[in-house]
């Protein structure tokens, strides 16, 4: 993953990085004095799964699920986040870390790597599972 | 029997709280963790997501553990939690196609495009029970080696495709696109869109939702005939909103979900009899039970759920929360109506008892007093 995150992939991949990571890099980004400002939340509520079913095309709503979104305010840039669960803080430090990257900020390279790292450990999740699930791939025999 | 106003409770509903917390959060045993909930009982921590309605692990777990175990319990304390909480957002449409799987059969075809992935299943193991004195020791295992892997085998396409292919499908597809029904903010009545009664099964108590489909083939109604199921999955799929600074998509995370499509043979009067009927099935974690009966409910309710009383059993009777609670405020004090029934047995008894004292008569045979 080399290519120049959008900003839409840097939320994407600040959504699944592990709370730790989040809080540490954002302590750095704040190290500086920058002025932080929460503009909203962070507020644990439901986003509702809407899916359109394969059979009809009808779109239905599947039930809710649980996620965490906040909206701050970085030396006058705005950092938005929503995560999956209800961790204040882990939504509250990528937010900062948008704003951050967002912003062209000192710390924006660490929160470029950061997100390729994460993108890494998805992938590599990824492989590690199939690895797993592939021999329950069924293999028929003709029978002759 | 009059009936005189009455308080008191209080103390004992107290100490009955009380008795629940210390036996249930005191007892003399090690305290189950959250994590160890999700992990070792990942199944009935699912069960609660789906009938809760709300997917979140930790939140669903917390729940059974509260409940004692108890998962029709622990849904309803994950459903009094969901509406105390704000609405952040509706995911865009999710397309299931997107689903990466970890589990896929097809039991209607041997070699469907994409694997039988049978994954993590009980299936075909024997029902034996193990009873370890503590946790088994683990086998020594070497770290598997990545095996190549294809966009196929992970997004498999659906079987559905191949028969519309064959042009086996009866094409029921939508011209237009309805706004899906909110069941979470108005109750519905029949006659309903059928993505209330989607969203109802989603929602549905399983055992519930399973008694109601085998009642279908098995009771009176003979609502289902002859039934395949296409196609079975356990997979995760992508929840994505709207950026509220850029109006592009941008992806929260995934959530897993189980999904089924039944096949039916269309064989009524009305009914194209070249062609197959498919109902579908998608609901919260792995709950292949009711994933399969909640396809098989689709299809057979789109068939006969106007003519019969399907659509309102799958809406008004699925509910666990509605069902139990109906079943458990039985427990409630009735002193007062159980009172009146008495009253009026009494009062039927004094009645006869009297008529017997002042009615001497004796029957006569029919037509004697009119010779």
């Amino acid at each position: 993953m080399t290519e120049v995150l959008s900003r839409e992939q840097r939320c994407a991949l600040l959504a699944e990085a592990e709370r730790d990571e989040l809080v540490a890099l954002a302590d750095e980004c704040l190290d500086d004095g920058a002025a932080l400002r929460v503009l909203s939340g962070p507020e644990v509520g439901i986003v509702v799964a809407q899916v359109r079913e394969p059979v009809l095309a009808e779109r239905f709503l599947l039930g809710d699920v649980l996620a965490c979104r906040v909206e701050v305010d970085l030396a006058g840039q705005v950092g938005w986040s929503i995560r999956l669960g209800e961790d204040r803080v882990a939504a509250v430090a990528a937010a900062v870390l948008d704003a951050e990257a967002e912003a062209d900020r000192p710390r924006s390279a660490r929160v470029d790597e950061l997100c390729r790292t994460v993108a890494d450990r998805l992938a590599a999740r990824e492989v590690a599972e199939w690895a797993a699930l592939a021999p329950t791939i069924v293999e028929f025999e003709e029978l002759t | 029997m009059g009936y005189a106003s009455a308080r008191g409770g209080l103390a004992s509903i107290i100490a009955a709280e009380e008795l629940v917390r210390r036996e249930r959060d005191h007892a003399p045993v090690p305290w189950v963790s959250t994590e160890q909930i999700t992990g070792r009982f990942r199944l009935a921590v699912d069960r609660v997501m789906g009938e809760g309605g709300l997917y979140d692990e930790p939140t669903a777990a917390a729940a059974v553990r509260q409940a004692e175990g108890d998962t029709l319990e622990a849904a309803h304390l994950v459903r009094a939690h969901r509406s105390t909480l704000p609405r952040l957002a509706v995911s865009e449409p999710i397309d299931p196609d997107e689903m990466v799987v970890l589990r896929r059969i097809v039991p209607a075809m041997r070699e469907p495009n994409g694997p039988q992935l049978l994954g993590r299943t009980t299936d075909y193991t024997g029902r034996l029970l193990e009873k370890p004195d503590g946790q088994p020791e683990a086998q020594p295992q070497e770290p598997r080696p990545g095996v190549e892997r294809s966009e196929e085998q992970r997004r498999p396409r659906r079987f559905l495709e191949v028969l519309r292919k064959l042009d086996l499908v009866a094409d029921q597809r939508l011209r237009d696109d309805p706004e899906p029904v909110d069941i979470t903010r108005a109750a519905v009545r029949p006659p309903a869109a059928r993505s209330a009664v989607l969203a109802a099964m989603a929602r549905a108590e399983t055992s519930g939702l399973v008694s109601l489909w085998y009642r279908s083939m098995l009771g009176p109604d003979n609502d289902i005939h002859e039934i395949n199921l296409g196609e079975l999955r356990h997979g995760r799929l992508p929840l994505r909103v709207r950026h509220p600074h850029t109006g592009n998509l941008v992806r929260m995370g995934e959530f897993r979900v189980t999904e089924a499509e039944a096949i039916e043979n269309l064989d009524g009067a009305d009914e194209d009899r070249s062609k197959l009927g498919v109902g579908y099935g998608l609901c919260f974690g792995h709950n292949e039970r009711k994933a399969i009966a909640m396809a098989n409910m689709d299809i057979a309710n789109r068939r006969f759920g106007r003519t019969g009383p399907l659509e309102q059993l799958l809406l008004l009777t699925t509910d666990g929360l509605d069902s139990g609670g109906f079943l458990e405020h039985l427990k409630l004090p009735h002193y007062v109506t159980f009172r009146s029934i008495m009253d009026r047995k009494l009062a039927l008894r004094a009645a006869a008892e009297a008529d017997e004292k002042t009615d001497s008569r004796v029957a006569d045979p029919v037509g004697e007093e009119s010779r």
